[in-house]
């Protein structure tokens, strides 16, 4: 059923100059799925995330976006409410109060002057509060977002994305900043909000081991080409160091 | 020789030449000259405090400090919507960045280009003496200024969390408010006091298109040649300007550290600068009767047209900007200014550079050049005092000064803004030397080199080049200065200015604009191509 279909890709093609980012790729994500993404620096992770997440244009092919050709989704609003995005870090505003940084993700459906008093008096306070609660930082909802440690604003974050209630999740490089714990931290806690709020989630990662423990299903990228796209399990050592390696004998050429 | 060095070189040569452009033989000294200055500066030691000068300081002193505050509590408004407008933050098309970029930046580079006191003196001839005068040009020329850096800062906020947000489905506006907003606050905040305690010596200068405050004092003292009360209203100008000074540094300083409790410096100044902006505005209308409604008559709009239409020369059979016997003459006097801006810049830079080490924090402590001696304190607090007399009292106040010792002319117009901006650089230039990276410095004095070695190889070579761009930043300043300067007869442009608009040749005063224009323009790029060139 094309209904179940979070996103179909078909045939995309960026190209950034000379360099081929990504040459003919085609995918089907259906709703719920958890996905990995992974492959060495350049593979093309990061430019697939922003084809999904609307920020750049695919030079050929098409996207669909729960049945729905991507160009049709017209406003940004619209489209927050099926797609949203963490990045690696800095997507907080750090003079900001944490409960605003969270707040923001109501932002879609809020008017100009519902969001101008709510940064006086917050609006929709129970909402955040909740949020916050369930990443485990319901202590430091009024605290400015720059005080706080890298693993605490990447929690702030999620937050925020549990009340914007996107259908999906993009997450580019969650964890590349933190430390082992943190990062496992993060991302278990990535993958149980999706899989209770029902989500999509595709994140790409460096860390294969963290793909397979928290992944249902990973595809790995090289040279802007699926290189293999398999269920976590079936992701063996051979086909992983064949991945990087590969890699490393072509820049030698 | 690289072409860092070829440009100093070339400075130091335009600076030699300038000076070619003062009569020195002629004789720069007044006759009584010599004897006029050793009175001033005995007085110094000796201000007038009597009971009634005293009174009269404090009325001035607020009378300054209310245009001040008027002003700029408009020139923020002005600043902050335009500012947004020309950051092009609020632009989705390629017109709408054309918009903001082309005629935004354009209106607020006009608005800034004319000195204050200039557009005072268009408001007092087009609607007459009112306080709004002095209000309306100090809120332009610094809303233009500004609004300028508010759009630049605005333009640098990083771009991931706005991304962010913008993914989170957030409108320009929404963007504006969770993003732009209180990612610079702390930024335009600090901008903003910086410019105010300019503003409060902009202020003291609306004497001289005869507005009350304390330049209206010290101009009318020193015609009654009464000096020790010149230096009274003077010191109450200094303790002003150095006070807005503390309480900015202090705001900039806590501004960057987090702090939670409620009752803060923060807080408290904040309160502080509702409560004096509201008393400001208070005052204007009951005190000073100003009334804002008859500025707008119908009296007023008749005057003010006329006045535009003598600007254009609207009805003059020979307006003097299509005369080539006037163009000659503008080109000349423009010429001249640049030679004052040239030389004063000179000095001012000559000045700086023999005191800036001793005045540096790291000198005086002795960790710069690693001697300590006993006197390195004492010089250090001498000469910031003197940093601080000299940037505290405007141009044109040292420039009426000057003119009673020397004869009025490019040298005195010169002396003046030298004086001004002496204090200025020496305190930014300090700054740079206390920033420096201590660990070259460090390492050649492991390998035995001597404190002048260390100051000539360490010290000179890592400031220099930041010496410069604050150089050049603050000959742009100048060149909108001289015209100032020279209504007090201290030659170029502005002489011609004070003379056309006595003798209500208008179309003379708009052809001076042009030139004014043009040599801040000229300059401003002149000064960004040298710039770039350090980098």
């Amino acid at each position: 059923m094309a209904a179940e279909r979070m996103f179909v890709l078909n045939n995309l093609t960026k190209i950034y100059g000379e360099m081929k980012a990504l040459s003919s790729l085609s995918l089907v994500v259906e709703k719920g799925e958890t996905i990995a993404l992974i492959g060495p620096s350049g593979a093309g992770k990061t430019t697939l995330l922003n084809l999904l997440a609307n920020t750049i244009k695919p030079d050929e092919g098409t996207i669909s976006v729960d049945g729905k050709p991507m160009q049709e989704y017209k406003s940004t609003k619209q489209f927050a409410s099926k797609v949203g995005i963490i990045r690696q870090q800095f997507d907080l505003i750090g003079q900001l109060e944490v409960i605003h940084n969270v707040l923001a993700g109501r932002l879609k459906d809020w008017s100009f002057f519902k969001s101008m008093l709510s940064l006086v008096i917050p609006q929709e306070k129970n909402l955040a509060v909740n949020a916050l609660d369930r990443v485990g930082l319901s202590n430091k909802v009024f605290e400015k977002a720059m005080n706080l440690s890298g693993g605490e604003q990447q929690r702030v974050a999620l937050a925020r994305i549990l009340i914007q209630k996107p259908e999906a999740v993009l997450a580019d490089e969650p964890v590349a900043s933190l430390d082992p714990a943190r990062a496992e931290d993060i991302l278990y806690m990535l993958t149980k909000l999706a899989a209770e709020e029902q989500q999509t989630l595709i994140a790409s990662l460096h860390s294969v081991s963290y793909a397979k423990k928290y992944f249902k299903r990973i595809i790995a990228l090289k040279s802007g080409k699926v290189y293999f796209d398999l269920p976590a399990e079936e992701v063996t050592e051979e086909l992983l160091s064949s991945l990087y390696y590969l890699e490393e004998d072509k820049r030698h050429e | 020789m690289n072409k860092r060095n070829l440009l100093f070189l070339f400075l130091i040569i335009i600076f030699a030449f300038s000076l070619g452009a003062v009569q020195w033989k002629e004789g720069l000294l007044h006759a009584g000259g010599i004897s006029t200055l050793v009175q001033m500066l005995k007085s110094i030691f000796q201000p007038d405090l009597s009971w009634s000068t005293l009174q009269l300081a404090f009325e001035s002193l607020w009378l300054t400090l209310a245009y001040a505050v008027a002003g700029i509590s408009i020139a923020l408004v002005i600043a902050f919507i335009f500012g947004i407008l020309a950051s092009g933050i609020l632009a989705s098309s390629p017109f709408g960045t054309w918009l903001s970029f082309g005629v935004f930046r354009g209106i607020l580079g006009f608005m800034r280009a004319i000195h204050e006191l200039i557009w005072a003196w268009l408001f007092v001839a087009a609607i007459g003496l009112s306080p709004f005068a002095a209000i309306f040009a100090l809120a332009i020329a610094y809303g233009g200024a500004l609004g300028r850096v508010f759009a630049d800062i605005l333009k640098d906020v990083p771009k991931e969390p706005i991304d962010a947000l913008k993914s989170s489905g957030a409108s320009k506006l929404q963007i504006l408010l969770y993003g732009y907003l209180p990612a610079t606050a702390s930024n335009l905040l600090s901008y903003a006091m910086y410019r105010f305690e300019c503003a409060l010596r902009s202020s003291a200068i609306m004497s001289f298109v005869g507005l009350g405050g304390l330049g209206y004092q010290i101009q009318l003292s020193l015609s009654e040649l009464r000096y020790n009360e010149v230096w009274t209203y003077m010191f109450f100008l200094i303790v002003l300007v150095w006070a807005v000074d503390c309480w900015s540094s202090l705001l900039r300083n806590r501004l960057d550290k987090p702090n939670k409790s409620k009752l803060n410096f923060i807080n408290i100044s904040a309160v502080a600068a509702v409560s004096l902006i509201v008393a400001t505005w208070l005052y204007m209308f009951v005190a000073e009767n100003a009334d804002i409604f008859t500025l707008f008559s119908a009296k007023n709009a008749a005057h003010g047209q006329k006045f535009i239409a003598s600007l254009l020369g609207i009805g003059e059979t020979n307006p003097a900007f299509l005369s080539a016997g006037s163009w000659k003459n503008a080109l000349r006097l423009s010429y001249e200014t640049l030679m004052i801006s040239i030389i004063a810049i000179g000095f001012s830079s000559i000045g700086m550079l023999l005191t800036v080490i001793p005045a540096a924090r790291n000198a005086a402590e002795g960790t710069l050049t690693l001697s300590r001696k006993w006197y390195n304190w004492l010089v250090f607090g001498m000469i910031r005092c003197i940093y601080i007399f000299s940037r505290s009292v405007p141009e044109l106040v040292w420039a009426m000064l000057i003119v009673y010792i020397l004869k009025p002319g490019i040298l005195a117009g010169a002396l003046a803004l030298a004086f001004h901006n002496f204090g200025i650089l020496g305190k930014l230039s300090a700054e740079v030397v206390e920033d420096l990276d201590l660990r070259p410095v460090r390492n050649l004095a492991s390998s035995g080199a001597t404190s002048s070695q260390l100051l000539l190889y360490g010290v000179l070579p890592s400031v220099l080049p930041k010496f410069i761009t604050y150089i050049l930043y603050r000959w742009e300043v100048i060149i909108r200065t001289t015209i100032v300067v020279g209504f007090v007869g201290a030659g170029g442009l502005g002489q011609q200015f004070k003379l056309s608009m006595s003798w209500f040749h208008y179309t003379d005063v708009t052809l001076i604009l042009i030139c004014y224009l043009l040599l801040v323009g000229m300059v401003d790029l002149l000064s960004e191509g040298c710039r770039r060139l350090i980098k």
